[in-house]
């Protein structure tokens, strides 16, 4: 026989713990040996209170787990757990002293009836990306109207550069498009596809848009899209990125951060370029409206000619009326002193052989012939001597 | 010029053309432009042919 354990030893007012100090202790050993962590289950009496609250049990086989998940953080969420439900929560265990219970302080709930780890791990960068302001429609960017280079992040033999080379080529030949290889796919597609889009920094190929992409496959294929690491270096690409992935289901990370996602590889070609028979239409009504705007142009201009030359002719009708009245005038007193009319009161012009007209004695010695002209005609005539000065 | 820079010219020479009081002088340089660059522009639309080049596989970059 072995001694009786005393279990009354140390049974006083003392030695007892009150059971506030145990549980006290108790949480704070739990709170130390568990930090917060991940913790998959499933789903039981759910109940959200009024005050917003969640309290559920996680269980599975073995054991349950006692859950509250405040209104701070699953008003985040966007629907509530029901009960059978598989989730993964993070959160943090602790003792709820009050009612002395184990439970878990859920931060974030994710279900896991689609996609299980991968939408676990895309929740998570998506949920990273978000906090970074990377998913902010703010920052998507205007795709340029006409491109001069297009850079193409692909496969170089895989579908979608030859339907995007197709594409461009019909719509708009003008562009260059300059293909970055990468291995889109398998190991070491991440780190492929990062260095590609580096490639298009500062510094690196000078384009205007960047189409990132291959052609369909499936859901597990598209992991080099959904990671983290990828959608950063396409957020970080400095001219606009189209990222077509050829999914119509499945929505990447790196379409959620890119500046628009396109459907499949062509229609990213679609959208990173104008189709020439619009532009020729357009082209061809700003060559109508050029002629157009001249015409008017001109049309104006003649229009001020005409009035001009409305008032310039007329004054010069005046002017010429003023000179006619003038010339009257001047010609009545012309013809009043023609000598024509002092003939026909009488005088008569002696004129010399020279034609000089004789107005004086010295110029008419005896013997002179000279002609003399009256009103009628003129005769021959000779001095005869005769005379005297007066 | 590239045709994006040519179309934009085109379109501010239209405007001008129709919405401002220029003198002749003024409207027909600024036609004679406008017609200009619409050759230009017609011009690259029809001639062009599509150009594909590989960016040199630099580090990281092979498939």
């Amino acid at each position: 026989m072995g001694t009786p354990l005393d279990l009354f030893a140390a049974a006083s007012a003392e030695g007892a713990w009150t059971v506030g100090e145990v549980t006290r202790r108790a949480r704070a050993v739990i709170e130390a040996g568990l930090p917060p962590l991940w913790v998959r289950g499933e789903v039981s009496g759910f109940k959200a209170w009024r005050s917003g609250h969640w309290y559920f049990t996680l269980r599975d086989k073995a054991a349950q787990l006692r859950c509250v998940m405040f209104s701070r953080e699953n008003r985040l969420l966007p629907a509530a757990p029901a009960d059978g439900m598989q989730v993964f929560t993070f959160g943090r265990p602790t003792l709820w002293e009050e009612k002395g219970e184990f439970r878990l302080t859920v931060l974030e709930l994710l279900s896991t009836e689609q996609g299980g780890l991968w939408k676990l791990a895309f929740e998570k960068a998506k949920a990273a990306l978000l906090k970074d302001g990377l998913l902010d429609p703010a920052r998507k960017r205007r795709l340029p109207p006409f491109p001069r280079r297009i850079a193409v992040v692909t496969s170089p033999d895989g579908a979608a550069l030859r339907d995007i080379e197709a594409v461009v080529a019909r719509r708009w030949p003008l562009v260059e498009l300059v293909l970055v290889a990468a291995q889109v796919q398998g190991d070491g597609a991440e780190a492929s596809v990062c260095a590609a889009l580096a490639r298009l920094g500062p510094g690196g190929l000078d384009v205007d848009v960047v189409i990132v992409g291959r052609g369909g496959g499936a859901a597990e294929d598209l992991w080099t899209f959904n990671s983290e690491r990828v959608a950063r270096a396409v957020a970080a690409v400095p001219v606009p990125v189209i990222c077509a992935v050829g999914h119509e289901t499945d929505v990447t990370l790196c379409d959620l951060v890119a500046d628009l996602r396109a459907p499949t590889p062509s229609a990213a070609a679609e959208a990173a370029t104008p189709d020439q028979a619009d532009v020729l239409v357009h082209v061809a009504h700003l060559a109508e409206r050029l002629a157009r705007g001249l015409t008017q142009r001109s049309q104006r201009v003649l229009d001020r000619l005409d009035r001009t030359g409305d008032r310039l002719t007329g004054a010069i009708a005046a002017r010429l009326e003023r000179s006619r009245a003038l010339l009257t005038a001047h010609g009545a007193r012309l013809d009043a002193l023609s000598p024509l009319k002092i003939l026909a009161r009488g005088y008569a012009v002696a004129t010399g052989a020279d034609g000089r007209v004789l107005k004086r004695m010295a110029q008419l010695p005896a013997g002179t012939s000279f002609r003399l002209r009256v009103t009628d005609g003129a005769v021959g005539a000779r001095v005869d001597g005769s005379g005297e000065a007066s | 010029m590239d045709f994006g820079k040519q179309l934009e010219r085109l379109e501010a020479i239209v405007r001008r053309l129709e919405a401002e009081d220029l003198d002749l002088d003024e409207a027909l340089k600024l036609f004679e432009e406008g017609v200009e660059r619409l050759r230009a522009a017609r011009e690259q639309l029809t001639q062009a042919e599509l150009k594909v080049k590989k960016a040199l596989t630099g580090e990281g970059a092979g498939s």
